[in-house]
């Protein structure tokens, strides 16, 4: 996996960043190491530890097997990240994907539309549940973690208003006593069950779309003006940025990423799973939030959360290969949370973390 | 700008790494020391036939969930079973959530194991991995799953067909023909569904007037129902019994039946058993009288039993049903049940312990 080099213009992160390295002392690059490259380390030791001790685990088709299973909630998890650049949270994403999923299975089901249609309704639906989410959060001027929250449940909401509360399946009985007219069609499944040469497709996106977000936040002014909001908004609109703008931006992207989430979920089940999505708000936000600190940039950005999102199928996949119970996994999860945070908020020597709208001194 | 405080981070890195190693290190040990359920395990007479004779057999148990009195008990069941045939057992448990348990029978077929044993699921989901892992050539057995294409699996389940009926004659005595009555189920499970069929055939029949319809499963089924079944009870006080054929389901209707004071004139009808549910069942008042039973933790070594069959060659169906006895309250009252073990002595069909059975492989439970 290529790192991101970090880039030189973190002015508006107000860290004192590499430029103070070169002062400091051994033990303080040391240290800087750490926090840098210690998740990374982390990562590494338990891979080498299972592809130690399962055969199984150290297979290509283990590898593409983690990281398809983890694509949903890494895709999610950049949503979340998107908010978190603007120096807020989303707490709609697993709503947004289970909606993804709901509708997807009507739009083909009982709407007896190809898959390419159902896609291109979800994408939309996406845009539209950010923009509600930026309408609350810009104009309403509600506090994100409540503006989100709402709209997570207005969203299950309609989503189950406009399934009935029922999961929507192949072949199933109408209300009126007639079969539905459609099914998942190839296409649609191809999203989860294909694969592009050895790729599993869920890969594929997640990888392209983990590249395409570091180039925008790290390479274009687009990137460093999210960057500026989040970090100080007062001072990114003296500077001229167009803070609501970049907001409903962010909001939007998140909308997006989450239903792509929902997408592949809903290739993966085959239907209209009314309770699909519910697991994923707080995997995502954990990986958005282990991708702050991973790599010691202190700051959301697009391959710390993917890395996150790795360590998480990591743990998941090998722990269950040596027979540890689900809880003893959420417990693994949580430590390395845990850590991640502390790193974030405790041990950097970075004065400023922008973590969902909270900033530390 | 005050200068940084100088903070340990090595060590706190290696003992966050060695906790981590730690916390899996701990796994395997438990794992092969886990306590073995109560067994009254007769001893083989035999000994084990290929392929047990050598190293564990290694079996994937995909579960869509393991959580409530019954899926734990059957798991316990499962995993006895398994200590007694050689069997090392890999369990994933999706916690119902269908898209985690795709990934893990995914996962489950790319680690090549001996056998996969899928418990519960979604057909839409499953069918086109369990295709595939019958394609890899890995043998694959079923509970409690409808498949469309069951080519070269091996189905088991309980036997839903009887256990709702013998449950509905009993209400349909206790109450009559035409009554009014309440059903509390979701569908989309496959045995919920074959429940399902009996249950609208006994409401054509007799006459019944079902005056409400509800219910879900979800990750905390008995707690989620109260609301849903309340409301249903403020609106039609008048029920006179209620079907709730799967026992979280159930045990949510009796406490929304009894938090609405209607325990003396609604009668409460579930499926499936355990140690909790006869505490429901036996409490003072209690307005469950009937209930259903196999007993979980011998099905779920049953459905091993059913595998170990198969690997062995030994297997005569593909298609195994595993029978069920309607218990009532009065029974368990007469006889002095309240927990499994002594529901076993009052009623023996319940252990299987003469179901697949051979003389190499007795029955766990």
């Amino acid at each position: 996996m290529t790192i991101p080099p970090v880039t030189t213009s973190r002015k508006t992160v107000g860290a004192s960043g590499l430029t103070g390295l070169t002062r400091s002392s051994f033990g303080d690059r040391a240290a800087a190491g750490v926090v840098r490259w210690g998740f990374v380390a982390v990562t590494i030791l338990l891979v080498a530890f299972f592809a130690f001790t399962e055969p199984n685990f150290r297979t290509v088709d283990n590898l593409f097997g983690m990281l398809k299973f983890i694509a949903p909630t890494a895709i999610a998890g950049l949503g979340v990240m998107m908010a978190m650049t603007v120096g807020g949270i989303d707490l709609s994403v697993g709503a947004s994907a289970g909606f993804a999923v709901s509708i997807a299975a009507w739009t083909m089901v009982i709407g007896n539309q190809v898959g390419g249609v159902a896609i291109i309704v979800v994408l939309v639906c996406g845009l539209l549940i950010g923009a509600l989410n930026a309408l609350l959060i810009v104009v309403a001027r509600i506090p994100d973690l409540l503006a989100t929250l709402t709209t997570m449940f207005v969203i299950v909401g309609l989503k189950l208003l406009i399934v009935d509360g029922k999961s929507i399946s192949s072949k199933m009985s109408l209300a009126d006593g007639s079969t539905a007219p459609g099914s998942f069609t190839a296409d649609f499944l191809w999203l989860d069950r294909g694969s592009i040469g050895p790729v599993p497709v869920p890969v594929v996106l997640f990888l392209a779309i983990t590249a395409l977000l570091w180039f925008l936040l790290e390479r274009t002014r687009w990137g460093r003006a999210l960057y500026a909001v989040g970090a100080n908004a007062e001072a990114a609109r003296l500077a001229g940025v167009r803070v609501q703008l970049y907001r409903t931006f962010a909001y939007m992207a998140c909308g997006l990423l989450a239903s792509i989430a929902g997408l592949l979920l809903g290739a993966r089940i085959g239907q209209g799973d009314v309770s699909a999505g519910n697991s994923l708000l707080l995997d995502a936000v954990a990986v958005s939030l282990v991708g702050v600190s991973v790599l010691g940039i202190g700051r959301p950005n697009a391959w710390g959360t993917a890395l996150g999102a790795v360590l998480i199928a990591v743990m998941v996949t090998g722990f269950t290969m040596i027979g540890l119970p689900y809880y003893a996994q959420d417990f693994g999860k949580g430590i390395v949370l845990l850590v991640a945070l502390l790193f974030s908020f405790t041990f950097s020597r970075r004065r400023t973390v922008v973590v969902a709208g909270s900033h530390t001194n | 700008m005050a200068k940084p405080r100088s903070i340990p981070f090595a060590p706190l890195v290696t003992l966050a790494a060695t906790a981590l190693l730690a916390l899996s290190g701990c796994a395997q040990s438990s794992a092969e020391t886990a306590p073995a359920p109560e067994t009254t395990a007769k001893a083989a007479t035999a000994d084990l036939p290929a392929p047990f004779d050598g190293d564990p057999v290694s079996v994937a148990l995909v579960r869509q969930s393991g959580a409530g009195d019954y899926f734990e008990s059957w798991g316990a069941g499962a995993e006895a079973q398994a200590a007694l045939a050689n069997i090392e057992l890999t369990i994933t448990d999706a916690r119902n959530d269908n898209a985690k348990q795709a990934s893990d029978l995914e996962q489950a077929i790319a680690s090549e194991p001996d056998a996969i044993i899928v418990d519960h699921g979604q057909t839409d989901t499953l069918q086109p991995l369990i295709t595939r892992a019958v394609d890899a050539g890995i043998p694959v057995v079923v509970y409690d799953l409808a498949l469309t294409d069951a080519t070269g699996v091996v189905t088991t389940s309980q036997s839903d067909e009887s256990m709702a009926t013998g449950v509905l004659d009993q209400l349909i005595e206790d109450v009559g023909a035409g009554a009014k009555v309440g059903y509390v189920s979701a569908t989309g499970y496959a045995a919920l569904d074959r429940r399902a069929v009996v249950w609208n055939e006994f409401v054509e029949e007799n006459d019944l007037d079902v005056v409400f319809s509800t219910g879900k499963v979800t990750d905390s089924t008995a707690s989620d129902n109260i609301p849903l079944v309340d409301a249903a009870l403020k609106q039609n006080p008048d029920v006179q019994a209620i079907f709730a054929p799967y026992d979280e389901i159930t045990k949510g209707v009796v406490q929304a039946v009894s938090q609405n004071n209607l325990s003396s004139s609604v009668k409460v009808y579930g499926i499936d058993i355990s140690n909790a549910d006869l505490e429901v069942i036996n409490a003072e008042n209690s307005p469950w009288v009937a209930t259903s039973a196999t007993d979980p933790t011998a099905i779920g070594a049953a459905v091993v039993r059913t595998l170990a069959l198969q690997l062995a060659g030994e297997l005569e169906e593909t298609d195994v049903q595993f029978p069920a006895i309607t218990i009532t309250q009065e029974f368990l009252a007469d006889n002095d049940v309240d927990n499994v073990a002594a529901l076993r002595v009052a009623e023996p069909t319940l252990t299987l312990d003469t179901t697949l059975v051979t003389d190499w492989l007795p029955a766990a439970s």
